[in-house]
């Protein structure tokens, strides 16, 4: 059996609306093993965000426990949480979110830049990763230059450029349209292949069926879905 | 994030917003060059005083007259303190219209009232040095002298041109700090026998004769009187008060009592104290013994010392006048730059929270904002300096002495940086605190 890469134990997690705290996670307990493709699928409002920011290591939890890596992330302080975010954790966000002033070779290497890499070193690790994702052509572009399919694979290349434990996805295809959607999901679904742990949070159904587990989230309670 | 990637940063978001950069240091530009001239200004202050002073005797003392009341409160004006005296001339061709002691300015010597008060003439004279030379102790030497405006012709002249001519004893080289570049000062014999000899200052001598050399054993004429040039004194610059050796012909006191001035001369005495330090000890014997002799009557006393510190004193306000004006006009521009790096963190939230969820550290933040307030305040006080040299001519213009200095420059670029990083450090420390979530979801 795979090793285990998160593992989430009772998980509780609200905010302060004046006095009153409303519970946005409720019990949450869930694992997701090395190498497994995910899709926590939910409908907006349900508290998919706000678990995704605590996967990513944004966003503390109030109870609970939450494993990565073997690291016990309820036990790490903030500032240290940075370095994990860093190291474990590749972001794919919808909007893309790259540097509109970088070209798109310095958002790839960014990961490995803020990591203390040289910026040639960290170019010469990511060429691999650049040819894989067909954006070899582009390099000095800047995101602006490109279409959203192209923007949404310069995220990827940049989440992969740090060799993370898993890939975190908040809906990758949402600002997409259906066939540079599915050309991202086909991405996945090769990343998968290799080896690339994948958790995709989605609002999407056929999004999610993309996914080899899929995990519904309805009023900040999860469950397990068949696929 | 290693510093030379942070640079690198700096350096791209720098580059592509050169209007900004450029805007933004506009505070820090003029900040630069006002601290990089207040420096220049001061000290070419400084030196001007210097040069002012450099050839005066510190333990030289003059004596001048001011006024006398003889009875009540009537005052004696005869011609006013600035007729015709060696302190107050300041020595320039045609500077003085009067041709003679007491001229401009006064009633005729002897007479004149004014409101009711009754004036009498008072004029120093060969006796009061000697009376002076006799009872005043710590005195090293005194000297008297007069200056008046005549007309001269000779060497290269076209027409006659108005020079200030000094009639001297034979110790006044002594006393007066005044060195020859050729020939020999007055002599005790030349006075005695009333010579016509003259002593050029340097600037008159190449006026006249475009040499010093060509000078020497020359002729000039005095008020028509043919005067052989007997020595050419050395280039001694600006002096802050008296005769302007560089303009003025020197020549024997008593041929000057006898040719030019007639008994309307209006002398000052100058003596020189034996000790520098006590100089102010001597100032008060002076006082008393004139007191004696002319009672009711004010004299100037004035000694180098006090007037150089009266400049220094001057000069040092204008700097510290200066100097506030550019912590200012470097306030103004500080709060320039935070208001635009505020504005810069704002616009760039997105960018840090991106930086912060793909692991940026909140230092490294902190680091590259600051750089960039850094680069953009050096920016301006490169600029600054650069305008600071550009202008310097045109302050030259308003008589104004400059002294640019390479210390001044660095001081200048230090202040710059300095202002840019205090004002700079908020912003970029604000910009270091954002939370990710917060700021990646910033629109």
């Amino acid at each position: 059996m795979e090793e285990e890469l998160i593992r989430i134990v009772n998980l509780n997690k609200g905010y302060l609306l004046g006095e009153e705290k409303v519970p946005v996670l409720k019990q949450i307990c869930f694992s997701i093993r090395r190498g497994e493709y995910v899709a926590v699928l939910g409908p907006s409002g349900s508290g998919k965000t706000t678990l995704m920011n605590i996967l990513g290591c944004m966003d503390v939890m109030d109870e609970g426990e939450y494993y990565l890596d073997g690291l016990p992330i309820h036990d790490t302080p903030p500032g240290k949480l940075t370095r994990v975010r860093n190291r474990k954790i590749g972001f794919v966000f919808q909007n893309y979110q790259l540097i509109p002033t970088y070209n798109v070779l310095q958002n790839i290497i960014m990961p490995l830049v803020i990591r203390g890499m040289g910026h040639k070193e960290a170019e010469e690790r990511c060429m691999d990763i650049i040819k894989l994702l067909g954006i070899g052509g582009r390099l000095q572009h800047r995101p602006a230059e490109l279409s959203g399919g192209q923007r949404q694979r310069v995220s990827i290349a940049r989440a992969l450029a740090g060799g993370p434990a898993m890939l975190l996805a908040d809906e990758p295809t949402g600002a997409l349209d259906q066939s540079s959607g599915k050309e991202v999901l086909k991405l996945f679904s090769r990343l998968h292949e290799q080896g690339n742990t994948i958790v995709m949070i989605t609002h999407d159904l056929n999004v999610a069926a993309a996914a080899q587990r899929m995990v519904t989230i309805t009023d900040g309670m999860l469950t397990e879905t068949p696929s | 994030m290693r510093l030379t990637e942070i640079l690198r940063l700096v350096w791209l978001n720098l580059s592509q917003n050169k209007g900004k950069v450029l805007l933004t240091s506009i505070g820090i530009v003029a900040g630069s060059a006002t601290i990089m001239l207040v420096l220049a200004i001061g000290k070419g202050g400084q030196m001007e005083v210097a040069q002012q002073f450099k050839n005066l005797s510190v333990g030289a003392i003059d004596i001048t007259y001011e006024g006398r009341t003889v009875s009540g409160d009537d005052t004696v004006g005869m011609g006013g303190p600035g007729g015709g005296m060696l302190s107050g001339m300041g020595g320039g061709n045609g500077r003085m219209a009067g041709r003679a002691a007491g001229g401009p300015g006064g009633a005729p010597p002897g007479f004149g009232t004014s409101s009711g008060k009754r004036e009498e003439a008072v004029s120093l004279s060969e006796a009061d040095l000697e009376e002076i030379l006799a009872y005043v102790p710590e005195l090293e030497d005194g000297t008297i002298s007069f200056s008046v405006t005549a007309d001269v012709e000779g060497g290269n002249l076209e027409e006659s041109t108005a020079y200030t001519i000094a009639g001297v004893k034979e110790n006044y080289a002594l006393v007066g700090n005044l060195n020859l570049e050729i020939g020999d000062f007055i002599t005790e014999e030349e006075e005695e026998n009333k010579e016509k000899v003259c002593i050029l200052g340097a600037k008159v001598a190449r006026e006249i004769f475009g040499s010093s050399y060509n000078a020497y054993n020359n002729t000039v004429y005095i008020d028509s009187r043919p005067y052989v040039v007997a020595g050419v004194a050395e280039d001694m610059g600006a002096v802050a008060s008296g005769i302007s050796p560089d303009e003025a012909i020197f020549i024997p006191y008593a041929t000057g009592i006898k040719y030019l001035t007639g008994n309307q001369a209006n002398p000052t005495i100058t003596v020189l104290a034996e000790d520098v330090e006590r100089v102010d000890a001597v100032t008060g014997y002076l006082e008393e013994v004139l007191a004696e002799r002319w009672p009711d009557t004010k004299f100037t006393l004035s000694d180098a010392g006090t007037k150089m510190e009266a400049a220094s004193g001057t000069n040092q306000t204008l700097q510290l006048l200066l100097a506030a004006m550019a912590v200012i006009v470097f306030l103004i521009g500080g709060i320039g730059i935070m208001n635009v790096l505020f504005v810069s963190v704002k616009e760039r939230t997105n960018e840090i929270g991106i930086l912060k969820a793909i692991g940026c550290r909140r230092r490294d933040i902190l680091t590259e904002f600051l750089l960039e307030a850094v680069f953009i305040s050096l920016t301006g006080a490169v600029m600054g300096v650069g305008l600071g040299f550009a202008i310097t001519p045109l302050i030259e213009r308003f008589s104004v002495r400059v002294e640019l200095s390479l210390s001044g420059a660095v001081c200048s670029l230090g202040f710059g940086v300095l202002t840019g990083s205090l004002f700079g450090f908020y912003p970029a420390l604000r910009a270091s605190a954002l939370l990710p979530i917060r700021a990646l979801n910033h629109e």
